[in-house]
Formats: structure tokens, C-alpha cells, sequence
């Protein structure tokens, strides 16, 4: 167990430093000079200031050195300063990375809250014009782009309900209830999909588990249905709902780029946004990095999970 | 309305302890519905061991899984089974619930997947006693593993908290027995439960069966293929073809000497210690009809090596006496004295209506 959960973190590392470097090489092909677009505003710059400040910033070096450079620091936890602020990337981070996990955690919560009833209330009425309706609505769900469902919902409320969220972002500490506000529809956008992906995947596992014997045989022991479903059905199709959940989270990461931007919420959505117009690689990398320890510390701590669920489930070497 | 009863051994007098009475299933299929069950009438009588045989898909198991109403996919479509002066057919959904484990308890034909595998064995039986014991969890604990040792779990204290992956296909077969033991039947529907188990433990089983059966004055409906299994275990046979009976009677009259070709061709396809090794194994050519192209008059007809122009018919069942009754031309005339030609439903109020 310990072995695996070590070996787990290794490989954890390994993915995310690939996908830095990757990220990293690829920010490069972008076109655009972060010198030039930080110097753009300044009047009567000459090519010298720009050679100043390109060597000030390591980008004279050749690409190879760069990285090397780059990874060594960032093995040390130093991700360089912000190009744009100046400000350590890694506080950069830590002030914004809450907020987003706020976010992501509404985001999920809600689309485990309504994907769970939804999925469960279909499965045991299947047929039934509730489950049909819930099918449609997931389809929904899961097609509709959640940065335009975004949208949607803010342009609606506005337009019918003269409601709009609040303009400045507020901290849970400083006023819970403006930050709730500010933060439920694009949670309600971004749990969209996870909440169709849910109940589908909770109505087709549960069908199945209805059907196999051991259900029958419980039944045979005069067993309320009530039982019957929450004590052996729910437990025995709830493993590929968590699968589903570790994949979920990657897109609900992703949504938050975006839909921190629509909002104006200041997470490390919005961060990595920006740092990418800026051409600012530091931050850049510095968010990639935690996007993808997040990503998969939350698949780790859902793989452990299923061994909780499932007895035959053991973390053997594989 | 309790027309004599025509069993030699049952005098009459005494109630059966399960009477099912021209049962029916159907099911929807692709092809339009069918009837799996068409009319089917037994008794079982208290602490006896009926014994239910007959072909793959000749409707063993739907007949059983219906006296408990745990179908799926398919319904009653008319008769009754009586149970304790109810009806089962129309009881509502908590008199079932009361029925089932703790009257009437099932074993299956599958004891690796008949156990949840997401709970350990012990909170599997205690759950079967609390539904219809209000004893403490403690209390039913202990008993599950009293119930354990009984079945012939080793180390049953430990054994309570093994997960079923953990254990044989005969260990779990076992937890099964325990299971539908828990709340002490009266009667025990065992569908086929040891055509999963190899040879060996299928005869371990069938012992258990017995000896708690005997232990717990259970009466037993037995669902098997296995013509010495009938022989060793069953005291009334019922012989199922094609979702209808076809012959019934003692077990060790109608083994003896069987009154229906189906059953002769049955009996004849067991190997015995005789049979010459040489030869090929006896099979009974041909295969049952479909459900959905029963074809009219006898259905057995087109596979019968005594098959004459009179097959066209639907033949009813002749009463035979003793209770002995078999659905075959070849019977027509030889009916004991003073029991008329009745079809299978004889003892319902319907009798002498003709079960087509
Ligand atoms: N869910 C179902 N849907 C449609 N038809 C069914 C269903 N269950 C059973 N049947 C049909 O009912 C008939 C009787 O099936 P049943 O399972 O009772 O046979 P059986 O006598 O128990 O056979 P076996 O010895 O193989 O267990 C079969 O023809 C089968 O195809
Ligand atoms: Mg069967």
C-alpha cells in the first residue's frame, strides 16, 4: 500500500515534469516576444534596451540551457519571478491556487449533489418520463461548452431577473456571501457536465447491478427495496462513477482558465490566462506544474478509494 | 372448496404446505410475448422433498422464481400459489417481503455471484436474520456463526469477516445454505445448487441439504438435472417439458416405472454402471421447441418414439392415481377407477376444466 502510493507520487512526478517541458517548448513556438510586448507601451525603446532586457530575463541563452536552468531551479521548488510583476512566481501561486480550488470544489460538489439523485432516481424509475427527461438534460450537460453555459446564465439572470454577480471579487474571509455569489454560476457551468456525466454513468452501473443475482438473492431474503438499492446496489456501481469523478476533475481544471476570466474571479485561471498573453513563462510554467500535481494527486486519492469501497480491490504490484 | 385430495400418503386430509395451481409466466421478448409457464400445477407437502426435472429451458426456474415473485422481465400471467391461506400471485409487496428468507427461502444456481462481494459473509447472514428477527446485532452474530459451523465453514469465527472472493465455490454455496437457513423455512426452493460445483463438493452439498433440511423440518423443491439425485433425494417428482408437467408422481414410482416417453427418454439418457462404455451417450434427439412455434397438440411429439396420429391433440393430464398423472395419449383409458380424466387442476376449485 505504502509502496504503491510511493510509486504512484514517482510516476506523478514524471508526468507532470513531461508535461512541463512539453508546455515549456511549446510556449516558444508561439509567436510573439515577451521583451517586445512589455517594452510596446514604453516610447523611443531601442534595440539596445531590448537586448538589455532579454539578458536580464535569460532569454539570450540558447533553448537547451534555458530548460536545464529551468528544471534545476524548479527541482530546488524556485520557479522564477513573474517577467510582468517581478513578484516570485511560487507566492503568485500560493495567493491565487485557493481560490481556484474553491472553485473546482463548488464546481464538483454541485455536480456530485445533482448527478447522484439524478442518476439514482432514473435508474430505479427507469423508462419512466423522468428518466427520459434526465437523459435529455444530460446530454445536454454534457454537449453544451460550460464557458457558453457561463454566459448563458449570466446574460439570463441579468435579462430576466435584473441579477448579476457581484463586480469585485471578495475573499470567503472578507464577505462569504458576495464571494458565494460571485462564484455559483460559473460552479454551476463548470458542474454542468459533471453532473450529466454522473448520472449517466450512475444510471447505467446501477441498471446493471439491479440485474446481477446477488440482487435477486437479497431480494430472496426479503429485503426492502430501500435496502435492496442504497445498501448493495448504490455501493456496487459507485466504482465507475469515481473513475468518471478523476477524469472529471481534468476537465473542471481546464473550465477554470476560462471561466475565472469570464467572472473576473483572480485564480490561477485567470493567472495562467494572462501570464500566457504576457508571454510571461515563469508563471506560465509555475501554473502548469500545479494544474497537473493537483490533477493527479486527486486521481491518486480516488484510486485509494476504491480499494475503501472494494474489498478485492488490493494495491498489489503491478 | 377443497376437492379430495387424490395422494394416497396425503389421506385427504392434511393442506398442503405449497400448492401452486395452473401457473402461468410470460415474457416479452423481441419476438413478441411467450409463455415460458403454461399452466403448471404442484403441491409440497410439509417436511417433503419434491423434486422439479426437465430439460434446459423447460421453465425449472422461472416456475421457482415466481412462487417468490422475483421475476424479472417477466410476469404472472394467471393462476395462484397458495402459501399459509394466502394467495402469493396477488399478495401485496410487504406480505411478499414477509414470504421471502423467512417462510420461503431460495438458494441459486450460481454461488459466485449470488453473495454481494462489497460485504463480508457475516454482515450477509446477520442482514438475513434482521430482516425478520428483532434480535440484537450481537445476538445475530453469534447466530451467523453458529449457522456457519452448521454449514461446515472451518474456523467460522474468523471465517464471519472473510469477503466471498475469499472463499470456494463450494464455501460459497455453503454461506448460501446458511443464508436461506437463518430464519428456519418451512420451505426451501434449491435451484439447481451444485450445477456450478464440481462433482465432489456437489455431493457434499446435497448431503448438507439433506441433513438440515432434516435438522430444520424444511420441505425442500429441488430443481435439478440430475435423475440420481432425484432418485437419492425426492420423495414426488414433477417432470417439466416445454414450460408444462408432463408426468408427476412418487419419486420412486415414477423412476420405476415412468408413465410419460419424456421421462423414459430422460431416464434412459442417465449412464449407469451398466451402460456399455462403448457406446455413444444416450441423448434425446432433437431439441425443445421455441416458445414462440410451439407447435399444436403434444409438445413433445416431434422428438416421441411412440408418437401416433392422436399427438395432434393437446392431451390433458390423466390421473394415474396416487396422485400420478401424465400428459400422454398412450395413458387415455388406463385412468385408476373412480378418478376421472382431470386436468392438471384437479385439486383448484376450476377442476375439470381442461388446461390448454
Ligand atoms: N428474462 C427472460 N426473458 C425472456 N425469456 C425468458 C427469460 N427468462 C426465461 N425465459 C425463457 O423461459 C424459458 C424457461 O426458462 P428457465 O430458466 O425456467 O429454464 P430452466 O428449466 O430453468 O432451464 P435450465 O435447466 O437451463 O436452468 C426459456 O425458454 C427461457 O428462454
Ligand atoms: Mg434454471
Amino acid at each position: 500500500m505504502t509502496e504503491y502510493v510511493v510509486r504512484r507520487l514517482l510516476y506523478g512526478v514524471l508526468i507532470v515534469g513531461l508535461v512541463t517541458v512539453f508546455v515549456f517548448l511549446v510556449l516558444r513556438l508561439i509567436p510573439g516576444d515577451v521583451v517586445r510586448l512589455q517594452l510596446a507601451n514604453a516610447p523611443g525603446v531601442g534595440e539596445a534596451q531590448i537586448d538589455e532586457l532579454t539578458a536580464a530575463l535569460g532569454l539570450d541563452q540558447p533553448l537547451h540551457a534555458q530548460l536545464v536552468t529551468f528544471l534545476g531551479d524548479a527541482l530546488h521548488g524556485d520557479f522564477g519571478t513573474s517577467f510582468q510583476s517581478q513578484e516570485p512566481v511560487t507566492s503568485l501561486v500560493a495567493e491565487r491556487l485557493p481560490i481556484t480550488l474553491q472553485l473546482g470544489a463548488m464546481a464538483i460538489l454541485i455536480g456530485i449533489l445533482a448527478g447522484v439523485p439524478l442518476g439514482l432516481l432514473s435508474a430505479v424509475r427507469h423508462n419512466s418520463w423522468l428518466d427520459q427527461g434526465m437523459r435529455l438534460v444530460s446530454v445536454a450537460g454534457i454537449s453544451i461548452p460550460n464557458f457558453w453555459l457561463g454566459l448563458l446564465l449570466v446574460t439570463y439572470l441579468a435579462l430576466y431577473f435584473g441579477w448579476s454577480p457581484p463586480l469585485v471579487y471578495q475573499g470567503p474571509g472578507q464577505d462569504l456571501e458576495s464571494n458565494l455569489l460571485h462564484m455559483i454560476l460559473p460552479a454551476l457551468a463548470l458542474g454542468a457536465s459533471t453532473m450529466a456525466s454522473i448520472a449517466r454513468m450512475l444510471r447505467s452501473s446501477l441498471l446493471e447491478v439491479l440485474h446481477s443475482n446477488f440482487i435477486r438473492a437479497v431480494r430472496a431474503k426479503g429485503a426492502p427495496e430501500t435496502l435492496v438499492i442504497f445498501k448493495h446496489g448504490v455501493r456496487n456501481s459507485v466504482v465507475p462513477v469515481f473513475t468518471l469523478l478523476g477524469l472529471q476533475i481534468g476537465n473542471i481544471l481546464g473550465g477554470t482558465v476560462i471561466l475565472e476570466s469570464i467572472f473576473g474571479i483572480p485564480g490561477m485561471g485567470m493567472l495562467i490566462f494572462e501570464a500566457v498573453q504576457m508571454r510571461d513563462y515563469p508563471v506560465v510554467l509555475g501554473c502548469v506544474v500545479v494544474y497537473g500535481a493537483v490533477f493527479v494527486l486527486i486521481n491518486l486519492v480516488v484510486d485509494l478509494l476504491y480499494g475503501v469501497i472494494d474489498p478485492r480491490i488490493r494495491y498489489a504490484r503491478r | 372448496m377443497v376437492q379430495p385430495n387424490s395422494r394416497g400418503f396425503a389421506a385427504g386430509t392434511r393442506e398442503p404446505l405449497l400448492r401452486v395451481d395452473d401457473l402461468h409466466v410470460e415474457f416479452d421478448t423481441p419476438r413478441g410475448t411467450v409463455e415460458a409457464v403454461g399452466g403448471i400445477s404442484f403441491e409440497v407437502d410439509p417436511d417433503q422433498t419434491v423434486a422439479v426435472v426437465g430439460e434446459s429451458g423447460s421453465g425449472k426456474s422461472v416456475t421457482a422464481l415466481a412462487i417468490l415473485r422475483l421475476l424479472e422481465g417477466g410476469w404472472i400471467s394467471g393462476g395462484q400459489v397458495h402459501w399459509d391461506g394466502q394467495d402469493l400471485v396477488t399478495a401485496d409487496a410487504t406480505a411478499m417481503r414477509r414470504v421471502r428468507g423467512d417462510d420461503i427461502a431460495m438458494i441459486f444456481q450460481d454461488p459466485m455471484t449470488s453473495l454481494d462481494p462489497l460485504y463480508p459473509i457475516g454482515n450477509q447472514i446477520v442482514e438475513a436474520i434482521r430482516l425478520h428477527r428483532r434480535i440484537s446485532r450481537r445476538a445475530a452474530r453469534e447466530r451467523a456463526i453458529e449457522l456457519l459451523e452448521q454449514v461446515g465453514i472451518p474456523d467460522p469465527r474468523a471465517r464471519v469477516r472473510s469477503y466471498p472472493h475469499q472463499l470456494s465455490g463450494g464455501q460459497r454455496q455453503r454461506v448460501m445454505i446458511a443464508i436461506a437457513l437463518a430464519c428456519s423455512p418451512r420451505l426451501l426452493i434449491a435451484d439447481e445448487p451444485t450445477t456450478a460445483l464440481d462433482v465432489t463438493i456437489e455431493a457434499q452439498v446435497l448431503e448438507l441439504i439433506r441433513e438440515l433440511q432434516r435438522e430444520y423440518h424444511t420441505a425442500l423443491l429441488l430443481v435439478t438435472h440430475d435423475m440420481g439425485v432425484v432418485a437419492e433425494m425426492a420423495d414426488w417428482v414433477v417432470v417439466f417439458y416445454a414450460g408444462q408437467v408432463v408426468e408427476q408422481g412418487p419419486a420412486a414410482r415414477v423412476l420405476g416405472a415412468p408413465r410419460h416417453p419424456y421421462t423414459e427418454a430422460l431416464l434412459s439418457a442417465v449412464p449407469t454402471p451398466a451402460t456399455d462404455k462403448a457406446l455413444p451417450l444416450t441423448v434425446i434427439d432433437g431439441a425443445v421447441p421455441g416458445l414462440a412455434d410451439m407447435p399444436p397438440g403434444c409438445r413433445f411429439r416431434a422428438r416421441c418414439a411412440h408418437a401416433w396420429q392422436r399427438c395432434t391433440d393437446e392431451p390433458p393430464l390423466f390421473e394415474l392415481g396416487e396422485g400420478r398423472q401424465s400428459r400422454c395419449w398412450l395413458r387415455e383409458g388406463s385412468e385408476m377407477d373412480g378418478a376421472p380424466v382431470l386436468p392438471a387442476a384437479d385439486l383448484s376449485p376450476a377442476a375439470g376444466r381442461e388446461v390448454s
